[in-house]
């Protein structure tokens, strides 16, 4: 089912006054020297003309999400006087003018928090609740590379909608059902016209993306018996530069490692769920001490494995970076985790 | 250029490792590069975009090494050496007259992030080639800021030194100007200013990890459960005490690199905190940082009467 | 410690082993009149007390922090205190650039001996918190 709509420009803060009415909206905000997805408000000037610093993963996967409340009646310690106070999430959600591989990230999660026996309902509820709508990218910026893993700049995969900006306004297509959300509006015109257009820009957009790619133009899962992979020098030689913060796995789109805790204040406390990174020490730190990635080689040789052989191993050889560049394109030491595969996939040097 | 890579040869003999950059993944970027192999010295670079800190990595080094340092970096070094954080025998300092460095976020903001396929520089103007573009801007308007108030241009420490001499203007009050400027400002405005950019952060530790000093790493208290100083929720009051953690721990040590800032995705500036402290060094103590290898850090020290601290009265 | 009235607000006082609670136990048992907003964190002496203890204690609800050790030539571990000085000095003045008021941040020296001292300092420092009311570190819009 697809549907087609057309959005002028001038119209677009009425649109998103309307959007707004119908759930908990988020749209990317310039909040200086950062765009970042925040809760819309009346005069929030929407931007879209440049790719959001952080992506929409934390309005559906919070970087830190309380799972319950409890509180000891009695004394500290005794679980038969334990009182446990659920949370009930039910908001709606809506994102607008997420980018593709923004929306790609979340088909990633999905797999991992949902397609399985024992589907994770925090995360599924939200999921659920959520309509997205991703802006085509016209352009690559510094260090994109969607096409390289399977993706585009007009890829819809993981989207409920994908808008077009054209220089009258927005091409809006519905990709999935709950995407109607986006064209059931007064304000929305037939759009069928634009649709020329759109493929115009379509093929550019790819052009520009692939001849900035060069020959880094198609990513392989990385096969399990890769011999560089378990070699200590091969991760020296191109890592010695990292400074292992976790700034690459919260600003991915497809991250989802996390951590729970109890923080508890004497008689009350709350379980929380946060963010973690496989880039810290204490990720794999375990009670006796011992730590199995005691040094950088190991951690970021983990986050490759992870994102490029033991994740598509699990779900049909999807790799699990959706290529949107923000790991290269702040990192601080400016590691290109696209070289490290490419170099990794190379017939090894003698 | 050649005259980089006969200096890093040089160095190389007597190392067999040298820290020095090389072109990153754009014309924009340039990347730590460290040589090990003798083949590897073709690539090393030295321009407006070698912009880190390369110290940074010194503290952790099992090994000798041969290091490349602009002048603001030359203070780390001074300040390693001051806290015995390594030897001076295990270093050989390249030590690089500079006359400023491009703020690469800022560059990477005016072209809206495209992707850039080159770069030139011809005088005081830059030339940068997008996929869709080419724009053209002025190389002072994009120094980065803490070029623009530098005062060590000049390594303060090295083994060989490489281009000439460059001269800086800037005084003492002109480069705490921005702090003071801050400071005239209601508490209210600060408490909110504060609030605004410190609940941007995202906690990645991307400040902490590239700050030479911050030099606890894997033991960091924000990070460890015992103590329990910091909660892992993403509350205001957490990022905050995440931030005095890391200034105070930096308290008469910062040797204002900027770093911290330059590696801040979200572009808090986290520096600013570190130079209030630095500034109420002076005026306490008369202590800079990282200018002399035989001063010692003024929280590592005390005086019995201590001249510049008066009782408080309530 | 549930507040018993709303007047009340949340101090904290971080007080060597050696003087400051000695000087504190001393104008109890005197029976000198104190306020009791108060609430007391016995530390082995004042270079104990790390700046962040009382960052932390600003950021966990606290409205007022004090901090007393030992006279300086007096301390019981000859130069903790002279540290403390130089660190709880540099807080103090780092606090407003992020504006939160000095004047919430008090830190002195009281001996063992000094009960009426310690009084003044108590009832001088409540006054002051009063005067200034709760320390209001406003959460922004969370995302989620």
């Amino acid at each position: 089912m697809e549907r087609i709509g057309f959005l002028k420009k001038e119209k677009i803060e009425e649109y998103l006054q309307s959007l707004s009415k119908k759930g908990e909206l988020y749209v990317p905000v310039d909040v200086g020297r950062a765009v970042k997805f925040e809760k819309y408000l009346t005069g929030s000037s929407i931007c879209l003309d440049r790719p959001p610093t952080l992506p929409p993963k934390s309005v559906i996967y919070p970087q830190s999400e309380r799972l319950f409340k409890f509180k000891f009646k009695k004394d500290e310690g005794n679980v038969d006087l334990i009182e446990i106070e659920e949370v009930e999430d039910t908001k709606k959600r809506i994102i607008f003018g997420a980018r593709p591989c923004d929306s790609a990230g979340f088909s990633v999660i999905d797999n991992v928090f949902i397609q399985t026996d024992t589907p994770d309902v925090y995360y599924e509820r939200r999921r659920m609740n959520s309509f997205i709508a991703a802006k085509a990218c016209d352009k690559p910026s510094a260090g994109c590379f969607c096409i390289a893993v399977g993706g585009g700049p007009f890829d819809d995969s993981g989207s409920d909608a994908l808008i077009t900006e054209l220089e009258e306004g927005y091409l809006i297509e519905a990709k999935t059902e709950k995407g109607s959300l986006f064209l059931d509006w007064e304000l929305i015109e037939p759009g069928d016209d634009h649709l020329e257009k759109k493929l115009k820009k379509k093929e550019e957009s790819e052009r520009l993306l692939s001849e900035y790619l060069g020959e880094l133009k198609k990513i392989e899962p990385l096969d399990p018996k890769t011999e560089s992979f378990n070699d200590e020098n091969f991760w020296k030689r191109h890592l010695s530069k990292c400074i292992s913060c976790g700034l690459c796995t919260y600003l991915c789109p497809t991250c989802y490692c996390f951590n729970i805790t109890d923080e508890k204040k004497i008689f009350e406390g709350e379980r929380i769920r946060s963010w973690d990174s496989c880039m810290f020490f204490h990720f794999t730190l375990e009670a006796s001490g011992h730590n199995p990635r005691p040094d950088k080689f190991k951690r970021f040789r983990n986050r490759v494995g992870h994102k490029f052989m033991f994740y598509p191993e699990k779900y049909s050889q999807l790799i699990a970076c959706c290529g949107c560049g923000r790991c290269i394109r702040f990192c601080p030491v400016s590691v290109d985790i696209r070289e490290v595969v490419f170099e990794l996939q190379k017939p090894r040097r003698v | 250029m050649v005259e980089l890579k006969e200096k890093i040869s040089e160095v190389f003999r007597d190392t067999n490792l040298v820290i020095c950059w090389r072109e990153g993944f754009d014309p924009i970027h340039a990347t730590p590069h460290f040589v090990r192999e003798e083949s590897q010295i073709e690539d090393s670079i030295f321009n407006l975009f070698c912009v880190h800190n390369l110290c940074v990595y010194l503290p952790f080094l099992k090994e000798k090494a041969g290091i490349l340092v602009k002048g603001c970096d030359s203070r780390t070094l001074i300040q390693f050496l001051q806290e015995g954080l390594i030897r001076r025998e295990d270093v050989v300092i390249i030590g690089i007259s500079c006359r400023g460095i491009i703020d690469v976020g800022k560059l990477m903001r005016e072209v809206l992030y495209e992707a850039v396929t080159g770069v030139s520089i011809d005088g005081d103007s830059i030339k940068v080639k997008t996929v869709s573009r080419e724009r053209e801007f002025q190389l002072t308007s994009l120094l980065a800021d803490k070029c623009k108030i530098c005062r060590y241009p000049n390594p303060l420490i090295y083994d060989h030194l490489i281009g000439e001499p460059v001269e800086s203007k800037v005084s003492w009050d002109m480069a705490y100007e921005d702090i003071r400027e801050f400071e005239k400002k209601p508490l209210e405005d600060r408490l909110s200013f504060w609030t605004k950019e410190i609940g941007k952060c995202i906690r990645c530790y991307a400040c902490r990890n590239a700050c030479p000093l911050c030099i606890c790493r894997d033991r960091c208290i924000a990070e460890t459960r015992d103590p329990h100083f910091t909660s892992q929720s993403v509350e205001l009051k957490e990022k905050f005490m995440f931030h005095f953690i890391h200034a105070v721990h930096l308290a008469g040590r910062c040797v204002e690199c900027g770093e911290c800032e330059r590696a801040c995705p979200v572009g808090i500036p986290v520096k600013m905190m570190k130079k209030k402290i630095n500034l109420e060094m002076k005026e306490l103590f008369d202590y800079e940082t990282g200018i002399n290898v035989d001063d010692k850090p003024p929280m590592y020290t005390f005086k019995a009467e201590e001249e510049k601290i008066k009782e408080h009265e309530l | 410690m549930p507040q018993e009235s709303k007047k009340e607000l949340r101090i904290i006082g971080f007080l060597c082993n050696w003087c400051s609670y000695g000087g504190a136990d001393t104008a109890g048992v005197s029976r000198f009149k104190q306020p009791t907003d108060l609430r007391i964190v016995r530390v082995p002496c004042s270079g104990r007390v790390d700046p962040l203890f009382v960052v932390r204690a600003f950021l966990s609800g606290a409205d007022g922090v004090l901090v007393s050790g030992c006279h300086p030539r007096d301390c019981h571990y000859s130069d903790g205190n002279y540290y403390a000085r130089r660190r709880l000095e540099m807080l103090k003045r780092l606090l407003p650039f992020f504006g939160i008021d000095d004047r919430r941040f008090h830190y002195t020296w009281v001996s063992a001996s000094e009960g009426e001292r310690w009084q003044r300092v108590v009832t001088e420092f409540t006054k002051v918190i009063h005067g200034l009311g709760p320390l209001k570190i406003e959460e922004g819009e969370e995302i989620g």
